[in-house]
């Protein structure tokens, strides 16, 4: 039965596809993490930094997850039971983060 | 797939030759009684041991509330220590809602959602074993507790070294079901062993690690059943087509995912902070015992439509049927469902107002707590909707639905009332809010269980309870109920704290309290009644017909008890409750398809997640032990991860196996009209 | 989907055409998301909240910037990344039915995986050194806890591929049902590599944001 999957052509030709992509997306993975490291010594206003620093993580993350990954070949259901998680865990985590303020702390009873 | 396991069908699993699986051993197949018990890995078969251990555990919930009662009949009362009464509540709550309404909620999962969806099994039969056992470690843990202590009272742990090392001698949880940081945690610096100076002693670390253990039962047997549900389904039975139950079964799996992460986080950082001194809650150190609670209620608050949402569930199948009409506003009740469901990640610092969050957030959390209400009025309305112009039956489990919208309603009510941040403030740790909790789970969620019960036992054991009995014990809990917590509404607010242990006589709350504890024992006498009604029924009731109630859902067109293999032949689905449509509708639909002779694929039994369970266990009286000094405990610990990754590994490894059952003929002999109308259909 | 129905005729197909073990897998995943972020809030919590780092054992305070080595994080994230890409490969050659490939690639992603829990035991133990421990300072506790449990995600996923490694020479790993376990596999790691971007950038980069950190309060970033 497994030979019926090995040797359709179509599948072959699928997999020699995405073969491609994911050569490319190493490269491409490692560049934006290089790019990373010289961007936190770069005298740039901090918002710039963090934005941008936060726009090629989220890339890398939606990287791997789409192709790597597989969700963007996979059924779509998929990708949305993972954003549920995902979003959600960002929403929750940023509220209780701004929940805290440290201005609400006195360090004097401690260190 | 290995072939060698596919022999032909037979008709009884008894007539299978031996086999050995994969790793060489034999499976377990071929067992009657304990051994299939304990290998078993059935849905119903499971399901039934679920409802076997929830239903002691409420008994054993029961008795502990009992005693609390109990001590507060009268004020300045001595019946038991105060020690001994924070170890009673603690347990009480932790017992009720993690040994009781969860795994008997979990129980109708595993009975119902396969047969409501037309399936064969769960989708990972295994798994759905290994979540049984992994909660009835969790179960043992918890209450192993009550043995230390009261060895500890007998004086029998006075001769060991480490027990005269201790500094605190509380065996059993004592810090309330959700154990604030810092009560629960650390304070000052830790010392050369790892460890800093702690508030409470061992009893705490059994709560710790069995809640944990109980989460990891709770989040296997939620991807368990979302997977079921979404991937399961028979032919033509769509989402929208789902029986409502199973709908609020995969709504209350999603909330588990999404919300137990973070008390298991949270409950690591805390034996972190107990087990090797780190300092996440430890306020000498700068830790934000504040924490706690966000991460406690992040769990917290989904936790209790966790344990409503099955509730509800239940009630929109036993509505319709007693009342001859379908369910009203089908899409609304799932869609508001759904929607209490994710707003019910919103709103959990509404637990916290008086921690002083900010103006903002105050009223942020003010509001979504007050939208919650909406949906959930909403299905109020359907129910209602539902019953109106209906042809009533006043069945026991009619009756006890009723029960449900009435008293659950009641808690909604007090619940809006404190959404209310100003108002919360007076009512934030008093017996107001013991008084709401127990409208909303014990007038909403034990009714509802309870009518379920009554509903589907004759589906389960094909025998019915005694209707008399049946009153009598609803009546009796409907009554006590409102006897016990009513009065609490006006204790709390003429400002009765709760998780006290006693309070002076002259506070104009002696006749109320008394009342409470009356009504407390004639609810207990009550739920006692019916349980035992329900024992009497499952060994020795009036057998009954396979669908005494003319129910609408699939699993009403099975025999009862259940046959092992569910379906002869898989149903097709052309409708809602088609198994009504079928009996009454213009149409007659067909739900049974005619194909299919070649027998029934059955997963085979195995012992390997009964062996991962018992790691968990190990595991769980181990760091306990480590808490407590006893030497070479760490050992324990890790004997414990061993076992729970061998059953893992070796599960893994003696592959599904499975046999073939022999296509029964049709057992309720309605196939031939089945297939006449699925030829004209 | 075809191939699916036909490569395996004890299972049925599903509703949704997705296999049961990816999608619990995908389910697992979901929420595994809380769980992180749960630890990963609560190590940027602590760092809000108080921006300077710890006291060390000889009571001097100790700063976040001087403590991290971003060389060494740089390479272990690039291991990881590159440990994903190995594994992509690894389901790839599976799905083609081609063991020798797999085993290749699956050895190269064990390999890193080692190697970057090498790097992990290295920080762990020079950080001990610097003073950095569980007990002094919140920062001790979130920081081992949050990077200790991912480092047990990552151990226990070379556990699995080690396993996967070694059931291939049973010849019990082929046809459909064997791409798709490795696949299950593939997805755990990259999963773990994922949350790892998210540590390398939320954890490490941003102590290093301007003169004094993103969190404020810290020193000048000369060593
Ligand atoms: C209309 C819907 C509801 C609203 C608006 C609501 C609101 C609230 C609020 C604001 C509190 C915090 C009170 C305080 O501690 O000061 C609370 C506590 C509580 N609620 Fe509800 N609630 C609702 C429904 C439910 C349901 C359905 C359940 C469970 C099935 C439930 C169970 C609880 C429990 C257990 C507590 C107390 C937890 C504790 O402090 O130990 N509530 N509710
Ligand atoms: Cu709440």
């Amino acid at each position: 039965m497994s030979d019926a999957v090995a040797h359709d052509p179509d599948f072959l030709a699928e997999e020699v596809r995405r073969y491609h992509h994911f050569i490319t997306l190493a490269l491409w993975l490692a560049a934006i993490t290089g790019a990373e490291i010289v961007l936190i010594f770069v005298p740039v206003p901090m918002p710039i930094i963090l934005t941008l620093l936060s726009l090629m993580s989220a890339v890398k993350f939606f990287a791997v997850i789409l192709w790597f990954m597989h969700l963007i070949y996979d059924h779509k259901l998929l990708f949305w039971i993972f954003m549920c998680g995902m979003v959600l865990a960002f929403a929750t985590f940023a509220a209780v983060l701004n929940l805290f303020s440290a201005d609400r702390i006195d360090t004097k009873w401690f260190s | 797939m290995s072939h060698d396991s596919h022999h032909a069908p037979v008709a009884d699993k008894m007539e299978l030759a031996p086999e050995r699986s994969d790793l060489g051993l034999f499976r377990p197949d071929r067992t009657r009684g304990l051994f299939d018990w304990l290998t078993t890995v059935d849905h119903k078969k499971l399901g039934i041991m679920y409802g076997a251990f929830a239903m002691f555990f409420f008994l054993v919930g029961g008795v502990e509330a009992l005693a609390i009662r109990t001590q507060l009949a009268r004020p300045d009362n001595d019946f038991i220590t105060a020690r001994m009464y924070n170890q009673l509540f603690t347990m009480h709550g932790t017992t009720m809602i993690f040994l009781g309404v969860m795994p008997l909620s979990a129980a109708f999962f595993n009975f119902l959602v396969p047969l409501q969806i037309g399936a064969r099994d769960v989708a990972f039969p295994r798994l759905n074993a290994f979540s049984l056992w992994t909660f009835v470690a969790g179960a043992l843990v918890l209450n192993g507790s009550w043995l230390f202590e009261f060895a500890h009272l007998a004086g029998w742990l006075d001769g060991f070294a480490w027990h005269q090392a201790l500094t605190y001698t509380d065996f059993a949880p004592a810090n309330g079901w959700f154990s604030y940081a810092p009560l629960s945690g650390t304070f000052g610096q830790a010392n050369a062993a790892l460890q800093a100076p702690r508030f409470t002693g061992v009893g705490t670390d059994f709560w710790i690690i069995g809640i944990q253990v109980l989460g990891v039962a709770s989040l296997a047997a939620s991807f368990n059943f979302i997977c079921t549900i979404v991937n399961m389904r028979a032919k033509g039975m769509t989402m929208m087509r789902l029986p409502v139950f199973t709908w609020m079964t995969l709504v209350t799996s999603i909330l588990i995912i999404l919300a137990f992460p973070a008390i298991t986080v949270a409950l690591i950082e805390l034996m972190f902070d107990r087990q090797f001194g780190a300092n996440f809650f430890n306020p000498s150190a700068g830790g934000q015992p504040v924490l706690w609670q966000h991460l406690f209620w992040i769990f917290g608050h989904p936790e209790v439509y966790i344990l409503v949402l099955p509730a509800m569930g239940i009630v929109s199948e036993i509505l319709p049927t007693f009342t001859g009409k379908s369910l009203f506003g089908y899409p609304i009740i799932v869609f508001s469902g759904a929607v209490i469901g994710f707003l019910g990640f919103a709103v959990w610092s509404h637990h916290m107002f008086t921690t002083g969050l900010g103006p903002v957030p105050t009223a942020a959390f003010s509001l979504l707590t007050m939208a919650i209400a909406v949906p959930t009025g909403v299905k109020i309305f359907n129910w209602l909707g539902t019953i109106w112009g209906g042809r009533i039956r006043f069945t026991p489990p009619m009756v006890l639905a009723l029960g449900f919208i009435w008293m659950f309603m009641c808690g909604g009510f007090s619940g809006v009332m404190h959404s209310s941040a100003p108002a919360d403030a007076q009512q934030q740790d008093t017996y107001f809010i013991v008084a709401h909790f127990h409208y909303v789970l014990l007038g909403g969620v034990l009714l509802g269980l309870m009518a379920g019960l009554y509903f589907w036992f004759p589906k389960i054991f094909g025998r019915m309870p005694n209707a008399g009995v049946a009153y009598l014990a609803s009546g009796m809990v409907i009554l006590g109920f409102n006897l016990a917590f009513g009065p609490m509404h006006y204790l709390g607010l003429s400002g009765m704290a709760r998780r006290t242990h006693t309070y002076h006589a002259g506070n104009g709350w002696e006749t109320w309290n008394l009342v409470s504890t009356i009504g407390a024992f004639i609810l207990g006498i009550g739920v006692f009644i019916a349980f035992v009604n329900l024992v009497y029924t499952a060994a020795k009731g009036q057998k009954c017909a396979s669908d005494p109630w003319d129910g609408r859902t699939l699993e009403w067109s099975l025999p009862s008890p259940v046959p092992e293999y569910n379906f002869a032949r898989s149903p097709v689905i052309a409708a809602r409750d088609v198994y009504f449509e079928h009996k009454h509708g213009v149409h007659k639909l067909a739900y049974e398809n005619d194909g299919g002779e070649a027998g029934v694929h059955m997963p085979s039994q195995s012992w390997f997640p009964l062996l991962a369970g018992f790691g968990f266990l190990i595991i769980g009286f181990g760091m306990p032990l480590m808490s407590m000094g006893v030497p070479h405990a760490g050992w324990v610990v890790i004997a414990g991860v061993g076992v729970m990754f061998l059953g893992i590994w070796l599960w893994a490894l003696e592959g599904p196996g499975g046999y073939m059952l022999k296509t029964p003929a049709n057992p309720l002999g309605t196939t031939a009209a089945a297939d006449a109308a699925t030829s004209a259909h | 989907m075809s191939h699916a129905a036909d490569a395996s005729h004890a299972h049925a197909p599903t509703s949704t055409g997705i296999d049961h073990k990816k999608l619990i897998m995908w389910l697992f995943l979901a929420s595994d998301c809380m769980f992180f972020g749960t630890l990963i809030s609560t190590h940027l919590l602590y760092r809000k909240l108080y921006p300077t780092g710890f006291t060390d054992a000889e009571g001097h305070q100790r700063f976040v910037q001087n403590l991290f080595n971003i060389e060494l994080t740089s390479f272990s994230t690039f291991i990881l990344l590159m440990s994903s890409f190995l594994m992509a490969l690894a389901v790839s050659a599976m799905h083609k039915g081609q063991v020798k490939s797999f085993r290749r690639n699956v050895l190269g992603v064990i390999f890193f995986g080692l190697i970057f829990l090498g790097c992990q035991v290295f920080e762990f133990t020079h950080f001990y050194h610097q003073g950095l421990t569980i007990q002094n300072s919140v920062l001790g506790s979130t920081f081992y806890v949050l990077t200790g449990t991912h480092g047990t995600h990552v151990a226990i996923g070379v556990l699995w591929l080690i396993l996967l490694y070694f059931y291939s020479f049973t010849g019990k790993l082929t046809g459909h049902m064997a791409g798709l376990d490795v696949e299950i596999a593939g997805l755990y790691w990259h999963f773990v590599d994922i949350v790892w971007i998210v540590i390398f950038t939320a954890v490490y980069l941003v102590e290093y944001l301007g003169p004094s950190g993103f969190w404020g309060n810290g020193l000048p970033l000369a060593k």
